[in-house]
């Protein structure tokens, strides 16, 4: 295997020998698909590969070059022509549309739905970057979990302790970054489900703004709290997956944002900036390891500075109604008619929640205006705050019960302790790599938070930890 | 709202809905709807008032006008 073709390559240096003439975009696809079949048989991410398409995508970018080179275009034209993630293979959550495929979104029910007649918006984005879609990502069903123990297609593993979670409900996209798969994948997060799974699987993950990135073209979960984004096995090809993803759509009613903000080309650099580590709740719920990470991120960054969230206990409370809510009466109709159908693991939470009554929502969404000033509020004194993203590394698969610091919580529920209050605010977060000394050599993540729209500021730390060495992906035992 | 309450709850409330719940799931349902009670029971602290209105197609921040990141060499303060 050339140097270029190692699995743990990041999406920026695949792009470039891609350009140079180091390597074909072909020649990375089919090591791609070779990392999925030496790994995925005890991994479990993939629940479908889309072969004959990756090579079609390869193939087109590989010709579009050698096209390019013969009429002597140089590097920065090639760059522009064959975009920034030129030959890059990646997967998605099996939430997002693949014109074709069926949108099973972790489900059995979907499967008698109708292919997909086009991608999603974002998957036609990275293929205008041209990056090379492989394969639909394992998830929880109907994105409702943090786990990823789909009981339909199986447990999603962790590539680094095969007998542990690779959290959820992006577990797939987490697991196969993690296992050198490819060096991007696309997931979806209302309370935490991208970065959850980055925490556990050791990898970069970001949930943007709310509202930044177009949802369309996903199969939905919670439309009032529903976020995209992009996990990469660096920080660089996290920033340019990310840039590629952005652009405006008047067709999501939820897609905000008006223009692309790259974050990519931005210089690293955190000075000047007004940094804290999150209390009270968060250290409320924090375990040692959790701790740990935070103290060394703040250690790295020069901070001392200790910082109260307002209201996070009150945020989490209502995010869990509001999903439970929506999410109960997204799927009423199956419910009624195919109970027996759903994940064994999450149906008696969907038939709660369309049970709630209408003022525990109504409440909770009113409380969400109010929450959100007190977060303006927030970042008018900080520009980027950190706390762990899980209260623990990961857990052993089939965990029922935590102690988190002598109380007892349920393990499903609470991987997201530390990530719904955030979510619930819409603030964008990197999620670091971390690694502390007490957990066997499980990762445990850092969430990087930014006041809405400043992603560039929460890239920014993500960047100085990253260039500090305290923050990285590590090769995975699968 | 006690244990008897909610399944009571449940059991109502889940065949307004046509939902065909067994004796055992709708047991399993009334526990979930009790921890979620509890929770809800927080929000009564929240203080809203009769003029504290629902949030809109929820948007964290308006999108800025102009854009910060362009205005320094730097990540912009």
């Amino acid at each position: 295997m050339s140097a270029v073709m190692n699995p743990y390559h990041d999406a920026a240096h695949m792009a470039e020998a891609v350009r140079q003439g180091e390597v074909s975009a072909r020649e990375l696809v089919t090591a791609s698909l070779a990392r999925i079949e030496a790994t995925d048989a005890s991994v479990n991410a993939f629940t479908c590969q889309t072969q004959a398409r990756a090579f079609a995508e390869a193939d087109a970018v590989d010709a579009r070059r050698s096209a390019l080179v013969k009429q002597g275009h140089g590097q920065a034209q090639l760059r522009d022509a064959l975009g920034p993630l030129a030959g890059v293979p990646y997967a998605v959550k099996n939430l997002y549309d693949i014109a074709g495929e069926v949108t099973v979104a972790g489900s059995v029910i979907n499967r008698s739905h109708p292919p997909a007649k086009a991608d999603a918006f974002l998957v036609k984005q990275l293929k205008t970057a041209g990056a090379v879609l492989v394969g639909a990502l394992n998830m929880d069903e109907y994105a409702y979990g943090f786990t990823t123990e789909n009981t339909h297609y199986g447990p999603c593993h962790n590539p680094h302790d095969l007998t542990r979670l690779s959290g959820g409900s992006s577990g797939g996209s987490g697991a196969a970054v993690a296992a050198g798969q490819v060096p991007v994948s696309l997931g979806s997060d209302t309370n935490g489900s991208i970065r959850v799974p980055s925490s556990l699987c050791g990898v970069w993950g970001l949930k943007p703004t709310f509202g930044r990135l177009s949802r369309r073209g996903t199969y939905p979960f919670v439309h009032s709290i529903d976020h995209l984004g992009p996990i990469a096995n660096s920080v660089a090809g996290l920033a340019l997956a990310y840039d590629a993803l952005q652009g405006p759509d008047a067709l999501d009613p939820g897609c905000h944002a008006l223009r692309v903000q790259p974050v990519a080309a931005m210089p690293a650099g955190v000075k000047g900036l007004r940094l804290g580590a999150l209390n009270g709740y968060f250290d409320d719920h924090a375990s040692a390891a959790a701790r740990e990470v935070v103290a060394l991120a703040a250690s790295t960054l020069g901070t001392t500075a200790s910082v109260h969230w307002p209201d996070a206990g009150l945020a989490r409370a209502a995010a869990f109604i509001i999903t439970a809510s929506e999410g109960g009466s997204l799927h009423l109709d199956d419910l009624r008619t195919q109970l027996a159908a759903f994940e064994p693991l999450s149906v008696d939470r969907f038939v709660a929640g369309a049970l709630q009554p209408a003022d525990w929502y109504l409440r909770a969404q009113r409380f969400r205006r109010i929450y959100r000033d007190r977060i303006h509020a927030l970042f008018a004194d900080w520009d980027v705050l950190i706390t762990a993203a899980t209260p623990v590394s990961a857990p052993l698969i089939g965990t029922e019960w935590l102690d988190i610091n002598g109380t007892q919580q349920p393990c499903r529920a609470a991987m997201g302790l530390l990530t719904q209050p955030i979510s619930f605010a819409g603030c964008p977060v990197v999620t670091a790599p971390m690694w502390p000394t007490n957990t066997g050599g499980m990762p445990l993540g850092l969430q990087i938070i930014a006041a809405p729209w400043r992603e560039d500021l929460a890239f920014a730390v993500a960047r100085q930890l990253s260039d500090a060495g305290v923050a990285h992906v590590k090769l995975a035992a699968c | 709202m006690n244990e008897a309450l909610c399944l009571q709850y449940v059991k109502t409330t889940a065949g307004l809905l046509q939902l065909p719940l067994c004796d055992a799931q709708a047991t399993r349902v009334a526990l979930h709807l009790q921890r979620t009670a509890a929770m809800a029971r927080l929000l009564d602290s929240a203080g809203l008032t009769a003029h504290d209105e629902l949030v809109e197609i929820f948007c964290p921040a308006p999108f800025p006008a102009v854009d910060p990141t362009l205005d320094s060499a730097g990540p912009s303060r």
